[in-house]
């Protein structure tokens, strides 16, 4: 069974570049063959963030113009052959391409791998339309803020619209410490608004933009990290694993706030 | 929470009521409205007045989206449906994209009314029964005096979403943080408000705003306009919102109805 999951949130750098990046990296480890799709035409970096920029030829554009074949466009992961990734064109704006272009791609690739996961610009025009146009699933990014959790909401409201009915929530950019101190949203309050069901929880680290920055994925990382293994597990609940969410207090905890502990990750 | 702070609350927002009137909601368009009639279920399109100030496709299927999906449970096994659709100019993709739609939903599109030769000819190509009835006859508005059936939405009305109506409106669900009902009647909301509501927006007084939990951005009944308190309560109970000399008043449900 293949599944195309558009990885959306609405407000812009909540992080659903480095969400697709490493889901898809994840997902790759657990055997799956997975393709990466850039709609973020005119502003394409997941490239970067897998470090396969110098590799990049041909694009969407290219393949949608006839001028090469889709096989040609897809760029193989060179630490995981079962991941490959079909760029973005870089220098065309977001209006060269149609949902029903998409659509079309996604058709397309659709027999050759188990999960295409959509990386979604940010905002609802076009180019967010042409992201889900294809999609079966989402995954709605936001970070535990009220601007990005506004943001999010209107985008299950389209989602729901244009009946993308299933979906998932990814809080990232976490800090527990921070919700304890009541100065930022909980998983809770978030969930409470959106109230769609909850895939993970990623934590705030700079690991994560050290990994961006190398354009290694953290999930490949030797070091384990919260970030990390939060990741892994998302990738092992979206292959239908009952996996417990972490607590990320427990280091620096301590009984009493314990108490009232949070289960996140 | 306790009835103290309750009351705190209410005068805290009947204070705030007043200065600013609300702004007229009559020429506002209207929405997409399933609408029951001698035995069929009408599906009617808002008349298209100003094209540029109107409700745009992509809008409308969201709409139309919306109140399908909300009403799931109401609606009967492959009912027939009739598309009054008036001066609307729709092309056969379009009216494709209705029909599954509602198929989706599990109702048939059978039938097209509209005073319109292209989307007649549209229709009928599609392979639907078409009615070309003069706009006249579409009696396309609900008389000016009686409102509307009660709408009843099973859903999370969502950011970004207005929901109007020409009678009274009942969410089952949560009115979320940068949302909107504007109904000519009462607004219920079974679950929480933290959006906007507006009953009674035609002018009416009397109408009432009910929810299970009150935490609204802005109430507003008639031409009054309360803020929801700066500080939430932190626990709930079922309140009603309505119109008292001095103002908008919330009090709790179960003192209400001894009133
Ligand atoms: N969990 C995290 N901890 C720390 N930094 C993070 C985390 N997640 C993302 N970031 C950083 O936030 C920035 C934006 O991330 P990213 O590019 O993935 O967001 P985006 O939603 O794709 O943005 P855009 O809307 O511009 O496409 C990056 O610099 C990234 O490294
Ligand atoms: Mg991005």
């Amino acid at each position: 069974m293949n599944r195309v999951i558009v990885v959306t949130s609405g407000k812009g750098g909540v992080g659903k570049t480095t969400c697709t990046a490493n889901l898809g990296m994840a997902l790759a480890r657990l055997g799956r063959q997975v393709a990466l799709v850039d709609a973020d035409f005119g502003l394409r970096n997941l490239d970067l963030l897998l470090g396969l920029e110098n590799r990049v030829v041909y694009t969407a554009i290219e393949v949608l113009a006839g001028e090469c074949r889709l096989e040609q466009a897809l760029v193989r992961d060179k630490r995981h052959s079962q991941l490959v990734l079909l760029p973005a064109a870089q220098n065309r704006n977001k209006d060269a391409v149609t949902p029903e272009q998409m659509k079309k791609l996604v058709e397309d690739l659709k027999p050759k791998f188990d999960y295409i996961l959509i990386d979604s610009p940010a905002g609802i025009e076009m180019g967010f339309q042409n992201a889900i146009a294809a999609a079966s699933e989402a995954v709605v990014v936001t970070t535990p803020e009220i601007s990005a959790v506004r943001d999010a909401d209107r985008v299950v409201g389209l989602l729901e619209a244009q009946r993308v009915e299933k979906m998932h929530l990814v809080i990232n950019r976490l800090r527990p410490a921070m919700v304890q101190a009541n100065d930022m949203m909980s998983v809770q309050d978030v969930q409470e608004i959106l109230s769609i069901p909850l895939l993970g929880v990623i934590p705030d680290d700079e690991r994560v933009i050290v990994s961006t920055n190398r354009g290694e994925p953290l999930v490949l990382a030797e070091e384990r990290s919260q970030a990390g293994t939060a990741f892994e597990n998302i990738a092992r609940r979206m292959e239908g694993e009952k996996v417990e969410f972490i607590d990320l207090n427990v280091s620096q905890d301590n009984f009493l706030t314990r108490l009232r502990r949070l289960f996140l990750g | 929470m306790s009835a103290d702070s309750f009351t705190t609350a209410s005068a805290s927002t009947a204070s705030e009521s007043i200065p600013e009137m609300v702004p007229a909601v009559s020429q506002q368009n209207e929405q997409v409205q399933f609408r029951t009639e001698a035995g069929q279920l009408l599906l009617v399109l808002p008349a298209e007045t100003d094209p540029a100030a109107g409700l745009g496709w992509s809008d409308l299927l969201q709409q139309l989206q919306q109140r399908l999906s909300a009403g799931k449970r109401f609606w009967q096994f492959q009912a027939p449906v009739h598309l009054v659709v008036a001066n609307r100019l729709l092309d056969g993709r379009q009216l494709g994209a209705i029909a599954e739609s509602l198929a989706a939903a599990q109702l048939q599109l059978k039938r097209v009314h509209t005073s319109r030769r292209q989307t007649a000819v549209a229709a009928a190509t599609a392979g639907y029964s078409v009615e070309q009835d003069s706009p006249s006859a579409l009696n396309q508005a609900t008389a000016a005096s009686a409102l509307a059936d009660p709408l009843y939405l099973q859903t999370t009305v969502r950011s970004g979403v207005e929901v109007r109506h020409p009678g009274t409106v009942v969410i089952v669900g949560d009115l979320n943080p940068g949302s909107a009902v504007v109904a000519d009647g009462d607004v219920v909301v079974w679950g929480r408000l933290r959006g906007i509501a507006h009953a009674g927006a035609k002018g009416n007084r009397q109408c009432r705003i009910m929810a299970l939990q009150m935490e609204p951005t802005q109430l507003r009944i008639a031409d009054q306009v309360a803020r929801g308190p700066a500080t939430p309560p932190t626990q709930f109970q079922a309140e009603v919102a309505y119109v008292t000399p001095g103002g908008i008043q919330i009090v709790q449900a179960t003192d209400f109805s001894k009133n």
